[in-house]
């Protein structure tokens, strides 16, 4: 049962669409920060699989630039 | 254990990400980050009294979110420094039984129906006026509680004594110390503890009287065992009427039979003077003999009264009237062998050791319980063994805050916060600190705790509120005051926080905030106050007592005298009730300093705290130049008292064969409201039982756990017997823990009183035993 | 066995197996459930055992008696260890031999062990109880199985005191076995000082929680 975090950043201007991209993601919450355009993304999915899968769908959002993991655990 | 651990990690995780952002991005805030600090994952640490007996363990609530969810001991506590009982280790989850009460509910047409708490406190209000208007202010009573905090017995007695004018306010602390208090009068003038717990450390003899402190103060207990290892040379002396738990750890058990207590501590006493072991420079100083009226009765017929009449007497008639309690003469009253009391009185006699004696209900819930504190302070006082590290007559508290907030803040029907409603001077400060006008106090007391409940049967009351007690279980001869208060034309409200046999009799019951879910302070056995934040908020519709009692004094009209805030109320409460106090002898410490610190003891005196009372050494009040100066009386010298030994007001007979005798267990808090509640203590004692020696059950053709029928000429139970357990009464006595409301108890018992405190004796009166 | 009386057969099985399960947990449960048993009176052994033990006794850190070797020597929780030591062929009675070394414990360096100590030194009788093994062999194969020993861990909350898992019959002298260097190393605690063992840790004589009978 992964639980990840990462730093997310938007694409130049994107920054209320990210938010509400991935905020209605499913296994995501997020914590922007509030005077600069990054934002903290914690993900709780069931298994490695579904993991995967998000990645892959977070990295093809148009409005996401980047994203970097910063933590990692495989809860069980 | 129910902490969320996924929730934990994925705040780590959170915070990973937190920490990385602010070094790659510098000035980086997360402001919504604020909110998640403290949700489940993390526990905070916040410092409390223990909910439950008067030793007054300091806590660490240990809250997550908001809820309560682990303890510790508070290291930082000078009672119990980290260390606690069962009871402290679990008190929190007493907090979160299933069937907590939480709305308000009033009785309609047979039912309780849910109500909203401001609609019931109106009915309060109402109910109230309309009872004054009708039948006088006497007619209404308010009965708290030794566990009320000092905040809510405070505003009951402003507004009861101050704003209506009526004496009806009493507690439950008239059940277990009110002959504390009168032999603490009697004796010095002025009512608590002279020494402090560090008197454990210093003490070289500990002599239980009739307590069972091992299982009831465990922790100080504990104190007494560990400096009785680390020293080697410490002797404890169990002096009881049954064998428990403290007798099985202490050098030497001895048992005397039931209210030979007072033959046992006369006859110390004749031995003391007669070894001419008596301080001579200390008695001659600081004491003066006395004695009072004999054969003074029991109290068991409605309207008695009872007045002494002190009179000064000399050594040498105080030496004549002990003449009748030589050795040899009490061992046949009390089957305490002559030998043994010479023991005992060699121990205190004997100028090296340092004597403490502890007690409790053994002596207090006693028909002669005023005597009997009285002469435990004379073998004291006659050696000189007081007021000095170690030499400590301690009279232990039951709950957690009767001294705090009844015998402080004066919840009973005589007192007031300072002094008497007899003495104008008193009631001229009262007047003037509670805002009201000094008609307004009634001089003449109205009714102790057992002649409220008898008025409340007779009709003379006809309103009674009831906080934070159960007096459907614990008033003797039960069957009565309940009938009593199922009669017609009988309000009765009850603040209290599950359903109880008191709830049920009840018109209106609200829910109350329990312990730490309000703030308030509590003052515990060795005059430490201590004060709690409010640390989890409490569920439903509750509210503190405190405040459920100043939204009624509103709706009677009384803003003026109750204005605080509800932000602010407690502090605000704090600062006038210590005006009460403003003197070396009694000053208590200011609220910013209650809050920093884990319990202050009182007097508190240019920042410091007064350990022992009365020694000049250690005491600010104390006459310059004196040695000891027991400003109680008059005179600064303390009373040596001449009581003779009166038997027990109903002595077991050729029908009633048994002494029946009652009292707690380790695990339960006296009606196990709160502790049958929770599962690790309910799992250890789930039943209440009746010990009987083990050849009193074989005559009986009993064995473990076969039920019993104990009767009375009041009343009948029939419970399980238990045999060698955990306690073993002698032959012809049968114990009975009082924490089941299965098995009331107290429609067996006897409501005989000491004439002097109106204590009631829960500890004898005559049962026969039948096979169920 | 067809697969059908396999199927039989595992559910009987497990089906045995939960009722053993029950039969643990109303094991602590006497047949008069809220009575405490009637050996809830020897508690002065705590108290004596306190007093007599020197604090370096009660702490210890060796490691090598746990509570698999604890059961190992046992049929079932709670019943007498076997002596897993040879035994002189000629020891006939001689039990002061037995309380020498288990009497207070200590360190044998024949047996390279610190020896466990006794909760019930009065009963004087060793091997009325405690046989030693001579042999491996069985005469005939046996079906015997027991139920699980009760788990550590039980504190209700993080930190508070565990109730006791087991009877107190025999078994009232807390420090005989919870500390030392003899202690069985997932049982051993620190803070035997403290002495009045059951002011915090009570024992469990039902499952069931507090309801009304209203």
């Amino acid at each position: 049962m992964p639980i990840l975090s990462y730093l997310v950043l938007p694409q130049d201007g994107a920054m209320d669409q990210l938010c509400s991209d991935l905020s209605s993601m499913e296994y995501c919450e997020i914590i922007p920060a509030d005077n600069q355009e990054v934002v903290v993304l914690v993900t709780d999915t069931p298994d490695d699989k579904v993991e995967e899968t998000l990645q892959e769908t977070l990295k093809n959002l148009p409005s996401l630039q980047s994203f970097s993991m910063t933590y990692g655990h495989n809860a069980v | 254990m129910k902490l969320n651990r996924r929730s934990f990690i994925k705040s780590a995780a959170a915070g990973s990400a937190i920490a990385a952002a602010g070094s790659i991005f510098p000035g980086i805030s997360f402001a919504n980050w604020k909110e998640q600090t403290g949700s489940a994952g993390q526990i905070t640490w916040k410092k409390a009294p223990c909910r439950f007996c008067g030793t007054g363990c300091g806590v660490l609530v240990g809250v997550s979110g908001d809820r309560a969810v682990a303890v510790k001991g508070d290291p930082n506590c000078s009672v119990n420094k980290g260390l606690c009982c069962v009871k402290g280790f679990h008190v929190v989850q007493a907090l979160y039984g299933k069937d907590r009460l939480r709305t308000a509910k009033v009785r309609r047409g047979g039912k309780m129906v849910e109500v909203p708490v401001s609609e019931a406190l109106d009915i309060i209000a109402a109910k109230m006026k309309q009872t004054i208007k009708e039948t006088g202010k006497d007619s209404v009573a308010m009965y708290g509680s030794g566990q009320w905090t000092i905040p809510d017995g405070y505003v009951a007695s402003k507004l009861f004594k101050g704003c209506i004018g009526t004496n009806n306010v009493e507690a439950n602390a008239r059940l277990c110390m009110a002959s504390a208090v009168t032999g603490f009068l009697t004796s010095f003038g002025t009512d608590e503890p002279m020494g402090c717990y560090e008197d454990i450390e210093h003490a070289d003899v500990f002599v239980t009287w009739g307590n069972n402190m091992a299982e009831m103060h465990p922790v100080l207990f504990s104190r007494m065992l560990a400096s009785r290892k680390r020293r080697g040379n410490v002797e404890i002396i169990d002096l009881a009427t049954r064998s428990t738990r403290s007798s099985q750890a202490s050098d030497k058990s001895i048992l005397f039979k039931p209210n030979t207590d007072l033959a046992v501590a006369n006859a110390i006493c004749y031995e003391i003077i007669r070894n001419d072991w008596v301080n001579w420079d200390f008695v001659k100083k600081h004491t003066t003999f006395h004695k009072g009226k004999t054969n003074i009765g029991y109290g068991t017929e409605d309207h008695f009264k009872f007045k002494d009449a002190p009179e000064d007497i000399s050594f040498e008639e105080y030496k004549e009237f002990l003449s009748d309690y030589t050795p040899k003469k009490v061992e046949k009253i009390s089957g305490v062998s002559a030998r043994d009391i010479k023991y005992l009185a060699s121990l205190y006699g004997d100028p090296s050791k340092k004597c403490t004696s502890f007690w409790c209900m053994g002596m207090n819930q006693h028909v002669r319980g005023t005597w009997i504190n009285n002469l435990v302070y004379n073998i004291h006082l006659l050696t000189g063994k007081i007021s000095t590290p170690g030499n400590s007559p301690f009279s232990l508290t039951g709950q957690p805050s009767a001294c705090g907030t009844v015998r402080e803040v004066g919840t009973l029907t005589h007192k007031l916060p300072h002094g008497v409603v007899m003495k104008e001077a008193h009631r001229k400060m009262a007047a003037e600190i509670w805002d009201v006008p000094l008609t307004n106090i009634d001089p003449k007391p109205t009714y102790h705790t057992v002649e409220m409940f008898r008025a409340l049967d007779r009709g003379d009351i006809r309103f009674i509120w009831i906080q934070v007690t159960n007096p459907m279980i614990t008033m003797p001869n039960l069957t009565r005051y309940r009938n009593g208060a199922l009669k017609d034309d009988r309000f009765i409200v009850v603040s209290d926080v599950y359903p109880t046999p008191t709830t049920d009799v009840a018109d209106v019951v609200l829910p109350a905030a329990m312990w730490v879910e309000q703030e308030g302070m509590y003052g515990n056995s060795e005059r430490r106050t201590q004060h709690f934040d409010r640390i989890v908020p409490g569920p439903g519709e509750t509210m503190s007592d405190t405040w459920q009692i100043i939204e009624v004094a509103r709706r009677l009209g009384y803003e003026k005298q109750f204005p605080w805030g509800e932000d602010e109320y407690i502090g605000k409460i704090w600062e006038e009730y210590r005006r009460f106090h403003d003197s070396p002898k009694h000053n208590m410490a200011p609220y910013d300093v209650l809050k920093k610190r884990s319990g202050v003891q009182w007097p508190f005196v240019d920042g410091k705290e007064t350990r022992w009372r009365f020694n000049s050494k250690y005491d600010p009040a104390c006459k310059p130049g004196s040695e000891f100066d027991f400003y109680g009386k008059k005179d600064g010298k303390a009373w040596i008292w001449a009581r003779p030994y009166e038997p027990a007001a109903e002595s077991p007979d050729d029908e009633y064969d048994f002494w029946l005798n009652t009292g707690r267990v380790i695990e339960h808090w006296h009606t196990g409201t709160m502790t049958r509640r929770v599962p690790v203590l309910h799992r250890a004692v789930p039943e209440s039982y009746v010990e009987i020696h083990p050849e009193d059950a074989m005559n009986l053709g009993v064995t473990n756990g076969e039920m019993v029928k104990i009767i009375s000429r009041r009343g009948e139970v029939t419970m399980k017997a238990s045999i060698d357990g955990r306690g073993k009464p002698p032959r012809g006595m049968v114990f009975v823990p009082f924490f089941d409301e299965s098995y009331k108890i107290n429609e067996v018992t006897l409501d005989a009183f000491c004439p002097i405190s109106k204590q009631p004796d829960y500890k004898k009166c005559a049962v026969r035993l039948e096979k169920a | 066995m067809n697969k059908r009386a396999k199927i039989t057969t595992g559910v009987v099985i497990g089906f045995a197996a939960v009722c053993f399960s029950w039969t643990v947990v109303s094991m602590s449960a006497q047949a008069a459930p809220g009575v405490q048993e009637g050996f809830d009176w020897s508690g002065e052994k705590i108290y004596n055992r306190y007093n007599d033990t020197p604090l370096q006794a009660m702490t210890g850190t060796d490691g090598r008696r746990t509570l698999n070797t604890f059961y190992e020597r046992r049929q079932y929780p709670g019943s007498p260890p076997i002596v897993p030591h040879k035994v002189a062929e000629a020891f006939s009675g001689d039990t002061a031999k037995c309380i020498s070394c288990h009497g207070r414990g200590g360190y044998d360096a024949e047996q390279d062990a610190y020896a466990p100590v006794t909760p019930h030194p009065e009963n004087e009788n060793c091997f009325q109880c405690h046989v030693p093994i001579t042999t491996e062999n069985l005469f005939v194969e046996s079906d015997w199985e027991s139920v699980s020993p009760s788990r550590l861990g039980r504190s209700m909350m993080g930190g508070s005191p565990p109730p006791v898992p087991h009877s107190l019959q025999l078994r009232e002298d807390c420090i005989a076995c919870h500390t030392g260097p003899g202690a069985v190393a997932e049982i051993r605690v620190e803070h035997g000082s403290r002495g009045n063992c059951r002011q915090c840790h009570v024992p469990q004589v039902t499952t069931t929680t507090f309801e009304r009978n209203n």
